[in-house]
């Protein structure tokens, strides 16, 4: 128990005057005459007992009223009983993931919460401060009516949000109020996935509230892949599917259903096609809506076009031509002049595959055709002996023979590959730079298996138009400007510009990324996977996860609103006091009336 | 509150009407005295008008009583004597025997009557001095010693009119007046003069008195103590034993003022007794319980002593109408011969 107005309690000094009146009043009082006196000492005599313990029991009544009103005058508050509530910090967390929107019995389980939010914000007095805190971490303020308008705008995002972020932003505003009563007020569907990780909550006092109902089976789209990113213009859908029974599916592209199916359990389905679209395209794969609509479809992005044009020069070796038959057979690149794939000291023009020549005497002309090309990287010291290589794409393979690659005055390449510390493969604008030439003598990476896709990426990929790619991004999260993109724009048409750092937009979609107007990537934003996995954690297996300073698990929902403020928020103790006090006085009175009465 | 004269009798009282004034023919029908209501009847008049209106009240309700007749019976013969009233000879027997007698009737076997008055300081109190609360709005009463002067002063005259002699003993500390027993005329004046004189020493001391009135009467006879008993009960039990082994009739009115009784105000106070000075500190809130208790035993075993030697003993509270202690002093006059 504390006080609001602890200066009040300076009152409690009055409680001296009962006390006083009690231990002096034998030596106070008027002079009267009175012939019966003797009877009267005789009275007090014969009970002096019962006299000495009613006394006593009148004063104890007294003092104990003054007190009361006392501490009713210093405004206290506690945390077991009373009426009506101290001011209090609630941050109000709603779990707005994708498995919020899942639909139980009759109505979306975010419904519940936005209601129950709204609840809490109705109970709320002038003298609280309240928070509305989504799973994805956004913290909002505010009057009862501002709160009351957002939670009705509440949407479940795309995602599960970072149900770890939410928490501890909603504690640290309510840690940072200076409100002695401090309450996080969660209801959350406790989703096993969003709660694997949760941050220690301290002095915070904790109201949670998991739905006891589980929804209903659910199946969901998990995988959605154009494979590769760029068709040239053939390419292939791949799809995979959360579901108990076989499922159909549908996919679309650029708006336009190009497959449907029937896809068995867990089984990956691969479509593929060679549309007539070109450019960056989004699409689709859908299922039929279940009780969670939200992970029902999956979006991708491709660019489509012709295949490049690829010009094999003999010094690039063996294996480079072969692989490029490879790749022709399958159409993603034809002969032409669009990329060459040139040993460096046969280099003209880009773009271009470049790999280091395979006489040592040819090094000087390699230099000075990277330099006439303008390519900030020179070949340097050859260094011969067994090399593990490091780098995506390129694991187990090793290099025997390769020179250094030394960075001229403004380098500002990808290193792809490194050798020990020493960059073996590096891209920049229109050219990938190899430290080895492409032979198996130099090399283990001809012959490896991971060869002929890596060859197909650099070329239809790297090589290939603009530099732009698709990213995965999950809903709401913020990534790093890409460089060659300086706007988005959203599935409906709009256009917003990037700053340095992108905020992916909480739903699900294609959104595509430009540069100077044009198509050159795309952020395809789908909910993670196991945001499809409805398992639950119980109330009181997710309690003791978390890890407040005390935690309190409503039973039900109406009564989540109800402990928010009784059971956590420390209640105002002025009308117990009163009441006290009030007894006090009337037992007090009904002892000294009573006596009279038996008198009279 | 207008002042009190010495007896605690305001000099103007008011009087709670209708009232008929009580010398008025219409009063023997109407109102009488002895029910009035003490304080306001003491202030319409002196103590001897007062007296005489209290008995006129109490005669005529008694009119109306079986019981008449009193001391016209006849009693017996003796041999006439000269300066015999003639009129008491029996010519009958004289004729029939030629013997010369007197009829003798009861009213001349006359009772000897001696009141003994408490005249001490604590009967100069009275409930309308008592005000400690706030609320303590005193009731017009009079004291227990004007009470008790003008109840004696009705008592003599009532027995006097029934050819009783009457004394009177005045005593506080020490006996204060004397007045031999006498049916004579001019006797209840000497009486109402004594109760005028000053008295309300310290103490009480109604062993003496009582030792006095036995010795003022020659014969068996009815002594009639008027105290508020704030005295201690061994000493009057003695006294009382030597009074009945004496053969006289005893009858007690222990006057109250009702504030003895129940303690009505309230507050805290040094309870001071006049005539000890014993100091006594209550809250009235308190201790009004035990006190009345406590009361209501000391009544029990005045009470009960009396009780044990056949004396008559009645509580006579101050607001009481006088007729209440002049009924019960004279059933106990007549229950002797």
């Amino acid at each position: 128990m504390s006080f609001l107005a602890p200066l009040y309690l300076l009152l409690a000094g009055a409680i001296a005057v009962p006390l006083v009146i009690h231990l002096m009043r034998r030596k106070v009082g008027v002079r009267v005459e009175f012939p019966a006196a003797r009877y009267l000492a005789r009275a007090e005599k014969e009970h002096s007992r019962t006299l000495r313990i009613r006394n006593l029991l009148l004063m104890l009544l007294r003092v104990v009223a003054l007190l009361a009103i006392a501490v009713a005058a210093a405004r206290p508050v506690a945390r077991w009983v009373g009426s009506g509530h101290a001011p209090t910090a609630i941050a109000i967390v709603i779990d707005n993931s994708l498995s919020s929107s899942a639909v139980v019995n009759g109505r979306p389980v975010l419904d519940q919460f936005k209601s129950m939010a709204r609840d809490v914000v109705s109970a709320s007095a002038s003298t609280d401060r309240l928070w509305l805190v989504t799973i994805d971490g956004r913290v909002r303020g505010g009057s009862a009516s501002t709160l009351r308008d957002e939670i009705n705008r509440l949407e479940p995002i795309a995602g599960a949000g970072d149900p770890a972020a939410a928490l501890s932003r909603a504690s640290g505003v309510v840690r940072g109020s200076g409100f002695d009563a401090r309450q996080v007020a969660l209801a959350t569907d406790g989703q096993r996935s969003e709660w694997q990780h949760v941050p220690p909550i301290p002095n915070v006092q904790l109201v949670l509230y998991v739905p006891s109902i589980a929804p209903s089976p659910n199946h969901a789209v998990v995988l959605a892949e154009a494979r590769p990113i760029r068709w040239t213009p053939r390419g292939a859908v791949a799809a995979r599917f959360l579901s108990r029974d076989s499922t159909t599916y549908r996919i679309t592209l650029n708006g336009r259903t190009f497959a449907r199916g029937t896809a068995a359990p867990n089984e990956e389905v691969v479509v593929r096609a060679s549309p007539p679209e070109r450019g960056w395209v989004d699409g689709t794969v859908e299922l039929e809506p279940d009780e969670l609509p939200g992970d029902n479809v999956r979006h991708f992005a491709t660019w489509i076009g012709p295949a490049p044009g690829v010009t094999i020069s003999p010094s690039s070796g063996p294996f480079v031509k072969s692989a490029f038959d490879v790749l022709r057979t399958t159409e993603r690149v034809v002969e032409g002049h669009d990329i060459a794939v040139v040993g460096a000291d046969e280099l003209s023009a880009l773009p271009a595959l470049i790999t280091a020549p395979l006489d040592p005497v040819r090094i000087g002309a390699a230099n000075r055709a990277l330099e006439r090309a303008g390519i900030p990287w020179r070949f340097g010291a050859r260094r011969t002996g067994e090399s593990t290589v490091r780098g995506a794409g390129f694991e187990g393979v090793t290099v025997a023979a390769r020179y250094d690659l030394v960075a001229q005055a403004g380098a500002t390449a990808e290193t792809l590959a490194v050798v020990g510390r020493d960059a073996w493969v590096v891209a920049g604008p229109r050219y990938v730079l190899v430290g080895s030439p492409l032979t198996a003598e130099a090399t283990g990476l001809p012959v490896r298996a991971t060869f002929i896709p890596w060859l197909g990426s650099v070329l239809t990929e790297r090589l290939v138009g603009e530099p732009g790619q698709v990213i995965e991004a999950q809903p709401g999260v913020q990534l790093p400007r890409p460089r060659w993109a300086d706007a988005m724009e959203t599935p409906e048409g709009g256009r917003t510009p990037l700053g340095d750092v992108v905020d992916v937009p909480p739903r699900a979609g294609t959104f595509f990324l430009l540069r100077g107007g044009r198509r050159v990537g795309a952020i395809v934003v789908n909910p993670p996977p196991e945001e499809s996995i409805l398992d639950r954690y119980s109330a009181a297996e997710l309690a003791d996860r978390l890890k407040s300073e005390r935690t309190l698990v409503a039973p039900n929902a109406s009564s989540w609103a109800t402990m928010t403020f009784r059971a956590a928020a420390r209640r105002s103790l002025i009308e117990p006091a009163l009441i006290a006090a009030l007894l006090m006085l009337i037992v007090e009175a009904i002892a000294i009336g009573a006596r009279s009465r038996r008198v009279a | 509150m207008p002042a009190l004269d010495r007896h605690g009798v305001p000099p103007v009282a008011r009087i709670p009407g209708p009232i008929t004034f009580p010398g008025s023919m219409e009063s023997a029908r109407a109102v009488r005295a002895d029910l009035f209501d003490p304080a306001s009847l003491a202030a319409l008049g002196r103590i001897e008008i007062i007296a005489r209106w209290i008995v006129d009240g109490f005669m005529s309700g008694l009119h109306r009583s079986p019981r008449k007749g009193f001391s016209v019976e006849f009693a017996e013969y003796r041999p006439y004597q000269p300066g015999d009233d003639l009129r008491y000879i029996d010519w009958k027997i004289a004729a029939r025997s030629d013997r010369w007698v007197v009829r003798q009737y009861e009213e001349e076997t006359n009772l000897r009557a001696s009141v003994v008055l408490d005249v001490s300081r604590s009967m100069a109190w009275s409930g309308a001095q008592m005000r400690i609360g706030p609320n303590a709005a005193p009731a017009e009463r009079l004291t227990k010693l004007a009470y008790a002067e003008r109840l004696t002063a009705a008592l003599a005259l009532l027995l006097l009119r029934q050819r009783d002699a009457v004394g009177l003993v005045r005593f506080d500390e020490r006996i204060r007046s004397s007045i031999a027993p006498r049916a004579r005329t001019g006797q209840w004046r000497r009486v109402v003069a004594a109760l005028q004189e000053p008295g309300t020493g310290k103490a009480s001391s109604a062993p003496a008195a009582l030792h006095q009135a036995a010795r003022l009467i020659s014969r068996r006879g009815l002594i009639v103590l008027i105290s508020d008993l704030l005295m201690d009960l061994p000493d009057v039990e003695r006294a009382m034993r030597a009074l009945r082994a004496a053969g006289h009739d005893v009858t007690v009115l222990h006057i109250m003022d009702p504030a003895e009784r129940d303690l009505p105000s309230s507050g805290e106070a040094l309870f001071v007794d006049p005539e000890s000075d014993l100091t006594v500190p209550a809250s009235i809130a308190d201790v009004r319980l035990a006190y009345h208790n406590t009361v209501e035993e000391v009544i029990g075993e005045w009470r009960s002593m009396f009780g044990a030697l056949g004396i008559g003993y009645e509580v006579v509270p101050t607001d009481a109408p006088f007729g209440v202690p002049l009924r019960r002093a004279f059933a106990a006059r007549q229950q002797l011969p």
